[in-house]
């Protein structure tokens, strides 16, 4: 066939060009190789608009900060950052682009729907995913292999919650005769009232649950719901609750000077937003929610905490930890798993995901190990109370800064 | 098939054919991405041809169309799960179920004069206490919600709606399709045009003797039942169900953009209204990302001014200006 060129290349030339295409991709491959295992890119799919926002933002700005702290760490990733605006189908097409433009594991995401809607695609498309937030406890019971969580499960919440009251107790040498337990009538208010039912008489709790008080969170008040917490006159109350209802709550309480010995969350936020203590100052002191916390004692948190205030100096590290710790060790979990796998390839990375033994990381409890459904058991709670308007550690005693403050002082003359 | 050939005339029936052999074939060629914004696509077809039924045919305003979804899709998905029973006989109890709670709005809203915006805050009514109701049933999980399990083993028994995105992607053309046909031939058959001498003035409608009670209650019956269905497409493509993911407000919106964008009161309105809006939202979250704005919510002020837009310029939807732009539509539509 005579060439329209005018060029015909003859045996050699073919046999020259081939010997140096062999030998570039030869030399260059390791290298191509090396490139593609040198970094992990990773989608961060988080609620940071829409019904989940604030959560969303307080995790995104410790995703923020991850990569140049894990990068002190030797752990070299690279994050996609992506809002799925609180919304299933967002979650779903947006987690499809991310591994279409390269993400090789994915983390998040805060909301059980749109937590299993990634789920599936990273199941079909042999990606890892570590869930850092999300409490559903059906999330590691489906079945999936691509999917482990670093995160306790509501129940858990609760259990680790009511233990670690005992354990305040126990350290204060304040008892309790009764409590009662308030909670809002949302998603997350209702599933964990449902574990307190289960768990509240099998935790051998010393003290009688009188009641327990659904509210709606978008009332205008809570003065119905305080005035029968008054009726019943407990020294505890332990609340599941978000920021805007618990400032109505504590606000309710002083109206009516109705004061408990101890106002506690067993798991739940609310307590500690910024919010919270921007509109009840004094107000919002003293009280205590037992929730697994940034270990302010670790190394790493204290990396974490440095590099969180000098990337966003308008937020308090101790406000957002909880949210931006487990963010920072979803993203460690997948960089440890790379590092030591050494590929990117989704099920050798799965592999090394699910043989994950970290010592050294953020959040309060031992080692980060998944069983074989996943799921992280080792994460422990801490008790956390508001002290000058900060969240502090004050129990199990190794981790505290502080020791906790029990009965809580009157709300009349704090300042 | 015929009905919906004589909404065209004969550039259109070329478009459209070019149109279906392209989303037909669109899988060989697309990414899993595209793939799967079409599939949602289709679903907004599907879900947004049930509610211009009810609303750009009858005129009967339904802000709970979300009720119906979540309805369908719990009542197929908890029968799957608690008793092993196939979506393709879950969604006839589905259906029926869906259609149950279609029947008492309508009864209410029709038998006692209930019109407009107030009809309108029945439906809303419905699905909210619907939405509040299944908080606490805890068969169907409460509000802990009810996951359908992934099991590999039951991957590929597409008969139990266990497949792939390939598969979704085809069973929503399919239901969108479906949907426009159906659409289609009501539109052109006795009862639409009642459901239009309705919707325009009902008093002179009674007047010339069509039962407006009768004709308002099938636009709600069928309405409700169809898009049932899409709710059984949606809890079998998600695997989980929640009252607060599936019947809040914001759902029946998003499922009434694309027919009031599109056009009501058209065949083809929903069906460019999804294909608008849809890739719209994904559009503008590249173009955000590109742009180099990272400010949470952005893509939803985009979102927002650019349906102002489309409104400000085609106020009776995109679909009518569209075929009278191209000369896609024959006369008589």
């Amino acid at each position: 066939m005579a060439s329209n060129t005018g060029f015909r290349p003859s045996r050699r030339d073919l046999l020259g060009a081939a010997a140096a295409v062999s030998a570039t991709a030869l030399i260059g491959a390791p290298a191509i190789v090396r490139a593609e295992a040198k970094t992990l890119k990773i989608a961060k799919l988080l609620p940071r608009s829409g019904l989940f926002a604030a959560a969303g933002q307080s995790c995104h700005r410790g995703a923020v900060v991850t990569p140049k702290v894990l990068a002190d760490y030797g752990y070299a990733v690279e994050l996609m950052h992506i809002d799925f605006e609180s919304n299933v189908d967002v979650a779903r097409t947006q987690t499809e682009r991310a591994i279409a433009e390269g993400a090789q594991c994915v983390t998040g995401a805060f909301e059980s729907g749109a937590t299993l809607a990634i789920a599936q695609v990273c199941e079909q498309r042999q990606i890892p995913f570590v869930i850092d937030i999300g409490s559903a406890p059906q999330l590691t019971e489906q079945g999936y292999k691509y999917l482990v969580r670093n995160f306790q499960t509501n129940p858990m919440l609760v259990e680790n919650g009511l233990r670690q009251i005992k354990d305040l107790m126990a350290a204060t040498k304040v008892s309790f005769e009764s409590a009662v337990y308030v909670h809002a009538n949302d998603t997350f208010g209702t599933l964990s009232r449902k574990a307190m039912d289960e768990l509240f008489p099998k935790a051998g709790m010393p003290f009688p649950l009188k009641d327990s008080i659904a509210y709606d969170p978008k009332a205008q008040d809570l003065a119905v719901e305080v005035t029968k917490i008054r009726a019943i006159d407990p020294d505890l109350v332990m609340v599941t609750s978000r920021s805007s209802d618990a400032i109505k709550l504590v606000r309710d309480m002083v109206r009516q000077r109705f004061e408990p010995k101890a106002i506690v969350s067993p798991g739940s936020p609310g307590l500690y937003d910024e919010e919270f203590y921007q509109a009840l100052g004094p107000l919002a002191d003293f009280h205590l929610y037992n929730l697994p916390w940034a270990n302010p004692k670790s190394e790493m948190t204290q990396a974490l905490a440095a590099a969180f205030k000098q990337a966003h100096p308008k937020n308090r590290f101790e406000v957002d930890c909880f949210n931006a710790g487990f963010t920072f060790e979803g993203i460690l979990i997948a960089a440890d798993a790379f590092k030591r796998a050494g590929t990117a390839d989704g099920p050798t990375l799965m592999e090394a995901v699910k043989a994950t033994n970290i010592e050294r990381h953020v959040m309060t409890g031992g080692p980060i190990r998944f069983d074989e459904k996943g799921q992280n058991n080792d994460i422990t709670s801490a008790v956390v109370q508001s002290r000058h308007r900060t969240p502090t550690v004050v129990l199990p005693a190794d981790v505290a800064v502080m020791v906790p403050v029990l009965p809580m002082p009157a709300w009349q003359g704090r300042s | 098939m015929k009905a919906l050939w004589g909404e065209m005339n004969g550039r259109g029936r070329v478009v459209l054919a070019v149109a279906v052999l392209l989303l037909l074939l669109a899988p060989t060629v697309a990414t899993r991405y595209l793939v799967s914004v079409l599939t949602l696509i289709f679903y907004f077809v599907y879900v947004g041809q049930a509610w211009n039924l009810m609303m750009g045919y009858a005129g009967q305003l339904s802000l709970g169309h979300a009720l119906y979804v979540g309805v369908g899709g719990y009542v197929s998905a908890a029968l799957w799960v608690h008793f092993g029973i196939g979506p393709w006989l879950g969604v006839f109890p589905a259906v029926l179920l869906a259609a149950s709670f279609g029947a008492a709005i309508g009864w209410l809203g029709f038998r006692f004069g209930i019109e407009g915006v107030y009809f309108a805050l029945l439906t809303i009514a419905f699905a909210e206490f619907t939405r509040i109701g299944f908080d606490h049933i805890d068969v169907v999980g409460g509000a802990g919600g009810l996951f359908i399990p992934y099991e590999e083993a039951r991957l590929g028994e597409w008969w139990n709606l266990r497949g792939g995105q390939l598969f979704f992607y085809y069973l929503a053309f399919g239901l969108a399709a479906i949907a426009v046909l159906v659409t289609a031939l009501l539109a052109r058959s006795r009862l639409g045009y009642q459901w239009r001498a309705v919707r325009e003035d009902e008093a002179a409608a009674r007047a010339l003797g069509i039962d407006a009670f009768r004709a308002k209650m099938k636009a709600i019956l069928i309405s409700s039942a169809m898009t049932a269905v899409g709710g059984v497409f949606y809890a079998f493509y998600y695997n989980s169900l929640f009252p607060a993911q599936m019947f809040e407000m914001s759902r029946s919106i998003e499922l009434i953009l694309g027919p009031i964008v599109g056009g009501l009161g058209t065949v083809f309105g929903p069906v460019i209204g999804a294909f608008l809006l849809t890739p719209l939202g994904e559009i503008l979250i590249g173009v955000t990302e590109a742009l180099g704005i990272n400010a949470p919510g952005a893509k939803a002020v985009f979102f927002g001014l650019t349906l102002m837009v489309i409104i400000y310029l085609v106020p009776t939807g995109v679909w009518p200006w569209l075929s009278k732009t191209l000369g896609l539509t024959g006369r008589r539509s």
